[in-house]
């Protein structure tokens, strides 16, 4: 392309082609799908029980390791969330009837304790039976690319991208237009209020919490598709939801997408002309800079209030 | 002399010739040498902590299958004991680990950890306690520049890593394979190791810019979980040659991205990565024609590479040997030589005798174990490049490569 963008920075300046620019746009835009997507579980815990799921990363990583392994028995990698969110799903629901019910009317610090060790606990399985080698799910058509002008898109950000896309879509609707996801919101907005009309208050945050540690298993295996993993894997994943979840206001949907954009921007571009070494710091200063300024997040600015 | 005297001469005397047939020494041998090591067998180092046991496990046993370590002070052999503790691939737990070693299992002498964060902090404990520590895990200079006399390396430093490859790249651009000057895009660990690789190529930009012109410098942090800005960085350089110092999952994480992405250099190189299997399987063919500069490789064909190969593999199932496991073996081999050519167990003439190493045949490169005055090997890299389907030729040194790199990469 014949012009260029220019960035001025008060010591220098940065040229930046328009290709760069187009493809630094288009990565930040499928990145945010997948950041979204690894958001929606986290804020849907927190929003119905107020509980902060550390374990959420365990998850991402078991599910990651889920699709590794039914992709050595043979199962695409594209149809593994087929089997393994409806397992997580299940996890989520006896979990919840046998563990997190209990710690649901202890003081704040116990549920993170109790969620920081079960993360402890998944992190030592998976040395356990995967070992620490890294792990990635590589085939053709994982590494397959296309080539639009300027922009070269991978297939696989593509279909994580959509995947995360229609997760949106369908949460939405079904907290909309479904009894169960109306009681949700009721249980979220206020629980005794909830109780108080008839909602079966255990039985419909049962289903929340299978549905959040769902929502966290069905971006384990969209992150399957792109990252390599180990057993460790997760953990910066989770300080990024936490920002993204924070940005688009603790009890939005569609804040957190709007949080996943607005962090995936920041990452993409900040990194054009600062060290890359401090890739990570642009999440946690963004995130002071909001709580700061819009500490209830980016959709209470869309609905006029601070 | 009167019969009480006779009594007390006769005695003395068989006393003296008891000892004298004994070795002369005054303390008893102790039933077996003790050895000490912190490694990463479980974290995010565990596969290659374990390498390491293998290859300490392997010259533990073909000393104590000859009966041991044959020392002259108590003119016996005696075998030889390993302790491995687990450091969990912490620094801190690292350090905690020798220690306990120390002080609890007292050990006569360690044997070294890996990698290179873990071996710098746990390297002060061997002087603390002024106990004798050979290692094949820790290669950054930074290490050995602390005035410890009591540690030593026998891997060689990583500004020389980034000096091998830019020899090898020299010779690419003199066979017309490469432009001059040759653009090159660097990115780096965010450690002492990136530093050093920085600093070998950055001398050499200085020495000969007609040659060299970096483009892209750029540092990152450890265990990097998305490569897309940085590969985005990257695609803008327009570079010819893409460097890269990185551990092996960030070589994975980085690689697969840049092979999403469509990128494509003359040459590329992850540093001392490249030929691992599990990147390889994790990448697939996009790992192809990647050049590595490294410390051993079981393509090797010298005499002591196949001997220690055919070994490791009849020990262990017929497993490819990795680096690790060859650097564990002679690092332990290293140690054994010392105290025999000591012959005894005193730690401060053990320490002199691995300061005056110069042990040959040996499997790194040049073939020869010497230490320089502080403590580590300085010898030079060898090469490999990945082929398809699994393989690896080594391609630098001459003296040692089975085929010519294929440059530019296909």
């Amino acid at each position: 392309m014949c012009f260029q963008i220019s960035i001025l920075n008060s010591q220098f300046q940065i040229l930046m082609s328009f290709d760069t620019f187009l493809n630094l746009f288009a990565a930040s835009i499928l990145t945010a799908g997948l950041y979204a997507t690894m958001s929606y579980g986290l804020a849907l815990i927190y929003g119905v029980m107020k509980l902060t799921n550390l374990s959420h990363a365990g998850v991402l990583m078991l599910a990651a390791y889920g699709t590794y392994w039914l992709n050595t028995l043979g199962i695409s990698p594209y149809l593994a969330p087929f089997i393994v969110v409806p397992l997580w799903f299940g996890i989520g629901i006896v979990w919840q009837h046998t563990l997190v019910k209990r710690i649901m009317l202890m003081p704040p610090i116990a549920s993170l304790l109790f969620f920081f060790g079960i993360w402890l606990i998944m992190q030592n399985f998976a040395y356990l039976v995967f070992k620490s080698d890294i792990r990635s799910i590589t085939n053709e058509a994982t590494l397959l690319t296309y080539k639009l002008g300027p922009l070269v898109l991978s297939q696989n950000r593509l279909i994580v991208f959509f995947a995360g896309i229609t997760a949106l879509v369908s949460l939405q609707l079904f907290l909309t237009r479904t009894y169960q996801g109306r009681a949700i919101r009721a249980l979220a907005a206020d629980a005794e209020a909830a109780r108080l009309s008839g909602i079966d208050t255990d039985r419909i945050s049962a289903l929340a919490f299978g549905l959040g540690i769902a929502l966290a298993a069905f971006a384990g295996c969209l992150m399957a598709l792109i990252f390599a993993f180990d057993p460790e894997f997760g953990r910066s994943h989770l300080l990024k939801s936490f920002c993204i979840v924070v940005l688009g206001g603790l009890e939005s949907f569609v804040g957190v997408a709007l949080g996943a954009i607005m962090l995936a921007l920041a990452e993409n571009f900040s990194i054009q002309f600062m060290p890359a070494a401090l890739q990570d710091m642009v999440s946690f200063v963004l995130l002071v800079i909001v709580l700061l300024t819009i500490p209830n997040g980016l959709m209470s600015l869309l609905k006029g209030k601070k | 002399m009167n019969r009480r005297k006779f009594l007390k001469i006769s005695l003395a005397s068989a006393g003296a010739l008891t000892a004298a047939a004994c070795g002369g020494s005054s303390s008893a041998a102790p039933a077996e040498i003790h050895f000490g090591a912190g490694l990463p067998l479980t974290g995010g180092q565990a596969r290659e902590g374990s390498l390491f046991k293998k290859g300490y496990e392997l010259a533990a046993k073909e000393v104590n299958d000859t009966g041991g370590l044959m020392i002259k002070e108590f003119n016996k052999k005696i075998p030889v004991k390993l302790t491995m503790l687990d450091d969990k691939s912490d620094p801190t737990a690292s350090v905690q680990v020798y220690e306990k070693l120390a002080t609890e299992d007292k050990v006569n002498f360690f044997l070294g950890g890996y990698s290179t964060p873990l071996v710098q902090a746990h390297s002060i404990v061997p002087q603390k306690y002024s106990i004798p520590y050979v290692n094949g895990g820790g290669s950054t200079g930074e290490i050995y520049q602390r005035n410890n006399k009591w540690i030593f390396g026998l891997i060689t430093n990583i500004e020389r890593l980034a000096t091998t490859l830019i020899k090898f790249i020299a010779a690419q651009q003199d066979a017309g394979k490469l432009p001059k000057p040759v653009k090159i895009a660097l990115l780096v660990e965010n450690t002492s190791h990136g530093k050093e690789f920085v600093k070998g190529v950055e001398d050499a930009q200085k020495a000969s810019p007609d040659r060299y012109q970096v483009v892209l410098n750029e540092a990152f942090e450890l265990n990097i979980k998305d490569a897309d800005p940085l590969m985005q960085k990257l695609k803008a350089t327009n570079a010819d040659v893409f460097l890269c110092d990185a551990r092996v999952a960030d070589y994975t994480t980085i690689h697969r991205r840049y092979v999403e992405l469509g990128l494509k250099h003359k040459v590329v190189s992850y540093g001392p990565r490249g030929p691992e299997k599990a990147a390889r399987d994790a990448i697939g063919a996009g790992s192809n024609y990647i050049v590595a500069a490294n410390w051993w490789n079981s393509a090797l064909v010298d005499e002591p590479s196949k001997a220690f190969t055919a070994k490791y593999k009849a020990a262990y199932a017929n497993e490819d040997p990795e680096w690790f496991a060859a650097l564990g073996y002679e690092t332990a081999r290293v140690m054994f030589a010392a105290i025999e050519q000591a012959g005894t167990l005193d730690k401060t003439k053990v320490r002199d005798a691995i300061a005056a190493t110069k042990m040959k045949p040996s499997l790194v490169i040049g073939g020869e174990v010497s230490f320089d005055t502080d403590g580590q090997i300085k010898n030079d890299y060898m090469m490999t490049q990945n082929l398809p389907d699994g393989k690896v030729a080594v391609i630098w040194p001459s003296t040692l490569a089975s085929q010519a790199a294929i440059v530019p990469i296909p």
